[in-house]
């Protein structure tokens, strides 16, 4: 038992506690920090401030570019090629809607390139924005300035082409952010802006980009013309079919030969090395994509070689083969050993009877078989098809030159494992129709590049070439063979619905 | 007048000095009196406190009840000790006096917690439930959402089975999918308390407000429903009690799929069935076949494992003599995932401390302490094609975890099925481990200027250190970027300080209580790591080996600033009215676009204590409510009003060093604006048979307008926060409690919580018709499975509507040249008028009805408790089934569908072989209705002094989710799944509702546990 002063601790306690809650209150009360420092966040530029901000803004227009392009989906559309296919279940059914001819607008591979060329588009589109403010600034190195904005027009004409030659009619958001009720421009104009966009990179662009390696990993004037000269070849056939683009073709092409030495540009002495790492940076390339290894996060990769191309039996995804009749068709000699494992027993394989591709794979020993993600580069477009655009152009603009036979001999020569500029009765070609010639030579010299199905569209050879496709000599017969429709109804593929469900504009 | 106050002044004094010597006149005539207190059950109550009334003479009871004081027979003794009713008694001639103490009543109604202040249960006017401890305490439990789930009317709980991870709690539906939908958690007054590391065992009970007129005093913070939790607090005699549990957590359900066997013949049939092939080459031999029939192989199998947990519980609890209470509590978990190598653990401390020093002050101060270590969560890991655990079931099930000399088999040998790595292996190897430690300080100090006027301060610091270590083995060590170390870490810290003000004063009949607080809280986070690659040992230290090396730094800072004004009146306990302001000022909206202010007012009749209810043999109370208020949401990232770079945009020129560019990836919106909800709440509370039937009723509408939404800048990728639309959600609540039978020895307490709610985007901005929502699809498609459309619940599944195959003798649409669209064989899906496909609303995740069934039953020292659970009316997009149907990083069609396949001859609608298998068809959309028994637990309580020393002996086993019933294919319709979302964006766990991505299930559990309590 205690007894306690409670008059004490009465007396004591409140005023203690008063004190502590004034001392307290006044501590804790000052006012909350409403606006918030905005540094705090990476905060885009209104516009461009400097060469920097410029330079980091075409480093992110690189970025999208290589995440459009790394993977199979962008050339996906190719597999309609007689050139190559897939297999035949598994779940490459997104590629063998191209290669049968069945090309839904579900199809995700579609709907993905879509989405991830617009991604680039609408980067540069923010670029372009954001660096008018930069023009004529005394502060800011104007040739610097003025090549990167080259580069921007360039790529943008590159992704639009891309786009283009799928489908055809395409929107075309010039602005930061596009029209949300865009609706397809149409072929005139969708063409017109990619070659006012290639104009304006080639009044920009310098003859050789500074300080970059072989094979343009950024683009110079050479580059752009000779994206212009394909592009013409494909305007004057399918689908605007205005003929008068084969002059502009040709002369096109013959600029950039003419001045190839000046862009650093020609062909290498041995087709195979293209298709190897060591070869990945070469003169041959008119506009490399580059890919790292080793890069974070894997993001730098090339997702199109190696395991892609090879089938099961040896470790790989079944995603990329050579279609049975092209092989069989194509030439005996360094071109075919360049362009297939021919030391594979395809005949053999339990995954799928199918050739492979060395252009995928890489000949044996160069790639890792179980990677898909290599640093193997993309050349978006090689020196030797310059030559044969210029051949086929000046065959279907009526303009035979002799140096028009000259540019087909070389890949001729080349493709025989001859030194391509030395003259050799053996396999020069003076006479016939030297359009179909070139064509031709078109076929063999860009199997698997994903260049033939386009070929095909823009001379209007789908029906002629498709139907005898599954005729194989061999008894291996074809494995996924055509169901839809080899009329140029069915040449280009649908807008993907998903994009038509946002925008419906884009049905029209 | 100032002269004329201290002339006052003076005279008081002279007043008090004379009853000072009074009081000193009868203290001369003074006599010892003796006694002894005892409580309700006859024990000695030590500390009691005995005052003479009127003088500060007083003394407390020692350890056996007795007390001496000196007293004249005049004197009054008040008889004080907390939680029971204080008595006077005059001491006359009586030299002992002894008294038996009677619980408070006034404490034994129910006090209502309702933000900024209680109230007794029967004064409070809004939809407020609350959940006792004493309604979850039968239930082992590990987390406080287990305690929440079915036990309240108007609150889902969707869990995950993973071990710590965050539940899904949502108070009447869903207002938002990009915002955050949680409801506002506060702890003993400090707001942001987070549900999942509460140890449930500390809480003494949590009041859920659900209507606008409860809410809006939480103004901006409001719109989802806030669970305010109270944490225990010591009373009484110092009490230890333990409690121990282990329980084993198993996945008793496969998912259907081919077996080794049927694959392989399936495999041989395919082979075999192409002409150019040699039967004798087929894949897999008679004898291997036979050998599958006899030992398959289940990648189901071989990824689940029986999880235990172990979970200690102490806490110590009581009130010293001097009025310090005291609640000290630590618990200890360490918990096996029923997925192999994860596994969780916490320890965590509280003390909750309260001093009362007079009857003017208070204070109380309450420290957790806390760490969690998380284990190879499933979250963890790259879900790009889908879950870890769907990689497992669509991994070739002719491929071992290793081969005959003990290595393990990488890829499938014949790369069908999965193409990715083995997934057991990439979990064996993997040693994730996320470790978090928090801190939290609350102080309250309470003092009482005057008898009606109080002012309270509540300040509160809290900090979250969570670090994360990775090894992580993706794939293959040979290959380039399959291994990754990396190490991230965040901290977050917090501040909040509220200032409350209240006066409360009776005038007759008449009771107001006037409530005004000032308030704000800040909050900084900053993250930072780096992680590298093709490092093929796990170990920090090796990290400057790599090549490839990655950092990363972010930040996120948010204030807000709020003044709030409540009025509460009521007239003669019949009439009551509330009246509420509140107005946030929030960083994360531009300055014009920032204040938010947010009324509300409520009424409420109780007829409790009317004639009619009085002399009614059937109604014991009866009581009717209607609120209306609104509340605003403000829970977006601290960036979303700015436009944002990500500085991480790689590339390459050289093909050796990557470069690094910017990208937009945010469009900024400098108009963004408070979310507002508005909610009309119409109640009925009544109790029948002297209340051993009780319940409520309420009816709710809620409008939510300019609702926050992440979307992206139509025609990009980049995304932008904006204010899109209204969104209706209506719907009751239904509670029912009953004791339908209490005799001395049987009893059976019974209790219904049901609610139905109706979702509905009722419009979106600029006329759109819809806005399409952030969960990608499996595989990297491009695809987007939810939609936000006018007419539909929020997060509605989008895709194509499958109907079924098209048959040779269909009518197959053509296109210009004839040519069919489509073979027989292909899947059919609904087309517009020009025969292209449509996409179309195909379901909702966001369940009609869900409910609660508690049943306790006692007979004698046995208990029994039985909690049913269900949702009725949802649907689940079941993109795990498609994928075993051959998608996403899957080749092969697993299905056992497979053999039902159309043919020429058999024309089914399962498409035939070889067609693009989508997965964002209404095909893979399945009803997903379920009821549950959660809960089922029998208890012994040992016979007080049965055991010496030992007040309370509690022994039980138990089971959790012992029976689902559902017709749902997959493991659980209740489907937590991690959503995925595309770069850049994010989207809610709302935005995926109803999104089976291969979710980590809802394991079966068994438990047996003691409670001692000493």
């Amino acid at each position: 038992m205690k007894t306690i002063n409670l008059k004490r601790v009465l007396k004591s306690t409140p005023l203690l506690a008063l004190f502590f809650l004034l001392t307290a209150s006044v501590i804790f009360q000052s006012c909350a920090e409403l606006d918030i420092d905005p540094t705090e966040f990476d905060l885009p530029p209104e516009s461009f401030g400097s060469l920097e901000e410029m330079d980091k803004g075409i480093g992110g227009v690189y970025s999208q570019v290589t995440l459009a392009a790394r993977m199979t989906t962008f050339y996906a559309p190719a597999w309609a090629g007689d050139d190559m296919t897939t297999h035949r279940a598994l779940n490459k059914a997104d590629f063998r809607e191209f290669d049968q001819r069945t090309v839904l607008s579900s199809n995700n591979r579609l709907l993905r390139n879509w989405n991830a060329i617009f991604d680039a588009i609408n980067a540069i589109n923010g670029v372009l924005e954001r660096s008018e403010g930069l023009l004529g600034l005394e502060t800011i190195d104007q040739d610097i300035l003025g090549r990167q904005i080259g580069e921007a027009y360039f790529l943008r004409g590159v992704l639009f082409y891309q786009l283009a030659r799928v489908h055809g009619r395409i929107p075309l958001p010039l602005t930061k952010f596009p029209d949300p009720e865009i609706s397809r421009s149409s072929l005139t104009e969708v063409y017109g802006q990619i070659e006012s966009d290639l104009m304006a990179s080639i009044e920009r662009l310098p003859n050789v980009y500074p300080g970059v390696l072989p094979g343009a990993p950024r683009p110079n004037i050479g580059s752009a013309k000779a994206f212009l000269a394909r592009l013409y070849m494909d305007w004057a056939g399918f689908p605007n079919n205005d003929a008068s683009k084969y002059a502009l073709a040709a002369s096109t092409a013959k600029d950039v030969m003419d001045n190839a030495g000046a862009y650093g540009f020609g062909l290498v002495d041995d087709l195979e090395t293209l298709w190897t790492v060591a070869g990945r940076f070469n003169q041959e390339s008119l506009f490399t994509l580059a890919y790292c290894k080793g890069c974070p996060n894997n993001s730098l990769g090339n997702r199109k070689f190696s395991r892609l191309g090879l089938p099961a039996d040896l470790g790989g995804w079944n995603e990329t083969f050579a279609e049975i009749k092209f092989f069989e068709d194509f030439p005996e000699g360094p071109r075919k050993e360049a362009t297939y494992r021919t030391e594979l027993d395809w005949q053999a394989f339990n995954a799928q009877k199918s050739p492979v591709f060395k252009k995928i794979t890489g000949p044996p020993g160069d790639l890792n078989p179980g990677d898909f993600i290599t640093i193997r580069n993309d050349f978006l477009m090689r020196y030797a098809e310059i030559l044969l655009i210029y051949a086929e152009a000046s065959g279907l603009s009526g303009n035979v030159t002799p140096d028009a036979w000259e540019a087909l001999n070389k890949i001729r020569r080349r493709a025989a494992g001859l030194p391509y500029a030395t003259p050799d009765a053996g396999v020069d070609v003076t006479t016939g129709d030297i359009a179909d010639l070139a064509f031709t030579e078109r076929k063999w010299e860009f199997a698997g590049e994903y260049v033939r199905w386009f070929d095909l569209m823009r001379r209007e050879k789908v029906a002629e070439v498709l139907s005898v496709r599954d005729n194989v000599s061999g008894a291996v017969p074809e494995h996924n063979p055509i169901i839809g429709s080899l009329e140029t109804s069915n040449y280009l593929a649908p807008v993907p619905a998903d994009a038509v469900a946002r925008n419906p504009n884009l049905a029209n | 007048m100032k002269k004329q106050f201290l002339k006052h002044l003076k005279g008081s004094l002279l007043l008090g000095v004379f009853f000072a010597l009074l009081s000193m006149q009868y203290a001369n005539a003074q006599q010892s009196v003796t006694g002894i207190i005892t409580d309700e059950t006859n024990q000695p109550v030590p500390g009691a406190n005995i005052v003479v009334q009127g003088t500060t003479n007083g003394t407390q009871t020692d350890f056996d009840g007795n007390f001496t004081i000196e007293a004249s027979s005049t004197d009054v003794l008040v008889i004080s000790y907390l939680g029971y009713a204080t008595q006077n008694i005059t001491v006359g001639n009586q030299s002992t006096i002894n008294v038996q103490l009677v619980v408070d009543a006034s404490q034994l109604e129910e006090v209502v917690v309702i933000g900024y202040g209680t109230a007794k249960k029967s004064d409070v006017t809004g939809a407020v439930a609350q959940v006792s401890a004493k309604s979850f305490e039968d239930q082992p439990l590990t987390t406080v959402q287990d305690a929440l789930k079915g036990r309240a009317a108007g609150i889902t709980v969707a869990g995950s089975g993973q071990p710590g991870e965050p539940v899904k709690v949502r108070i009447r539906g869903v207002n938002s999918i990009t915002g955050n939908n949680d409801p506002l958690v506060v702890v003993d007054g400090v707001f942001g308390g987070d549900l999942s590391t509460l140890n449930p065992n500390n809480i003494q009970s949590m009041e859920v407000l659900k209507d606008a007129s409860a809410l809006a005093i939480y103004g901006s913070r409001g719109s989802n429903g806030v669970i305010l939790v109270t944490t225990k607090k010591g009373s009484g005699k110092a009490k230890v009690t333990i409690d121990q549990f282990v329980s084993f957590a198993t996945v008793q359900k496969r998912i259907n799929t081919l077996s080794s066997a049927q694959f392989a013949q399936l495999e041989n049939d395919e082979f075999i069935a192409n002409p150019v092939n040699n039967p004798a080459n087929a894949p897999y031999s008679a004898a291997t076949i036979a050998n599958f029939e006899a030992n398959p192989i289940s990648y189901q199998d071989l990824i689940f494992q029986t999880g235990v947990t172990n979970n200690t519980q102490v806490s110590v609890s009581g009130a010293s003599d001097d009025n310090l209470r005291y609640f000290l509590s630590g618990n200890y978990i360490d918990q096996e995932g029923v997925q192999i190598t994860s596994g969780y653990k916490r320890y965590s401390f509280r003390s909750n401390l309260s001093k009362q020093f007079n009857d003017k002050f208070s204070l109380a101060a309450n420290v957790t302490l806390s760490r969690e270590i998380t284990n190879n969560n499933a979250n963890s890991f790259s879900n790009g094609d889908g879950s870890g655990l769907l990689r497992a079931i669509t991994w070739d099930p002719t491929a071992g975890v290793r081969d005959s000399d003990g290595n393990y088999i990488l890829r499938s040998p014949r790369e069908v099925a999965n193409n990715n790595y083995n997934p057991i292996r990439r979990l064996e190897l993997s040693d994730d481990e996320r470790t978090t430690d928090r801190l939290n300080l609350t102080l309250n100090a309470m003092y009482k200027l005057t008898d009606n006027l109080s002012y309270t301060l509540i300040g509160s610091l809290s900090t979250a250190n969570a670090n994360t270590e990775y090894f992580r083995v993706e794939g293959d060590f040979e290959a380039t970027g399959f291994s990754n170390i990396g190490y991230n870490n965040f901290r977050s810290t917090s501040h909040q300080v509220s200032n409350i003000l209240n006066w409360k004063k009776e005038f007759g009949k008449n009771n107001l209580d006037i409530t005004g607080v000032y308030e704000f809280q800040g909050d900084r986070g900053l993250s930072n790591g780096y992680n590298v690659s093709d490092l093929n040992v796990g170990g920090l230290y090796l990290a400057d080996n790599s090549n490839a090396e990655n950092f990363f730094n972010s930040g996120n800072q948010s204030a807000i600033q709020s003044y709030l004004g409540r009025l509460q009146y009521n007239y003669d306990s019949f009439l009551y009215l509330t009246g509420s302001v509140r107005i946030d000022e929030s960083s994360r909206f531009a300055k014009d676009a920032r204040t938010g202010t947010f009324p509300s007012g409520a009424l409420a009749l109780n007829f409790a204590n009317k004639d009619f209810i009085q002399n009614s043999d059937t109604f014991s109370a009866l009581k009717f409510r209607v609120g209306w208020g609104k509340v605003g949401n403000q829970n977006i990232n601290a960036s979303a009003r700015f436009s944002t770079n990500d500085g991480a945009g790689l590339y390459t020129f050289d093909g050796v060093n990557s470069n690094t560019g910017e990208v937009q990836v945010q469009e900024g919106n400098p108009g963004l604006t408070w979310e507002t909800t508005t909610q009309t709440n119409i109640g009925l509370d009544f109790g029948l048979f002297n209340n051993r039937l009780s319940g409520s009723i309420d009816y709710f509408n809620k409008d939510t307008e300019d609702l926050l939404l992440q979307t992206i800048v139509p025609g990009t990728s980049i995304r932008t926060f904006i204010n899109a639309g209204e969104v209706n959600n209506k719907g009751i609540d239904f509670s029912l409690s009953a004791n339908i039978i209490d005799n001395d020895n049987f009893s059976w307490n019974a209790t219904l919580a049901l609610s139905k709610i109706k979702n509905e985007v009722t419009k979106l901005n600029d006329d759109k018709e819809f806005i399409v929502g952030n969960a990608a699809g499996i595989g990297g498609g491009g695809i987007r499975l939810n939609v936000i459309k006018v007419g539909e619940p929020i997060g509605t599944f989008w895709g194509y509507d499958y109907l079924g195959t098209w048959k040779t003798t269909d009518n197959i649409p053509t296109d210009v040249d004839g040519n069919q669209l489509f073979q027989p064989g292909d899947p059919k899906f609904k087309l517009d008028e020009n025969n292209e496909l449509e996409f179309n609303t195909i379901g909702s995740g966001l369940p009609d009805v869900t409910f609660g069934f508690n049943n306790t039953f006692t007979y004698k020292n046995w208990d029994l408790n039985m909690f049913w659970n269900g949702s009725l009316g949802f649907d689940v997009y079941n993109e795990a089934f498609g994928t075993i149907s051959g998608n996403g990083g899957n080749r092969s069609n697993l299905s056992p569908e497979v053999y039902d396949r159309w043919t020429p001859t058999n024309e089914t609608d399962i498409p035939k072989a070889g067609t693009a298998n989508l997965l964002n068809t209404s095909r893979w959309v399945e009803k997903g209705d379920f009821v549950r028994l959660s809960n089922l637990k029998i208890g012994y309580t040992f016979n007080e002094g049965v055991i010496k020393g030992i007040s309370s002996l509690q022994l039980y086993v138990s089971g959790q989710n012992l029976l689902l019933i559902t017709d749902y294919s997959g493991f659980d319709p209740e489907v937590s799944s991690q959503v995925r979302s595309f770069g850049g964006e994010s989207a809610n766990a709302d935005a995926g509702a109803g999104i089976d991505i291969g979710a980590y299930p809802t394991p079966r559990t068994g438990v047996v546990g003691v409670k001692v309590t000493f």
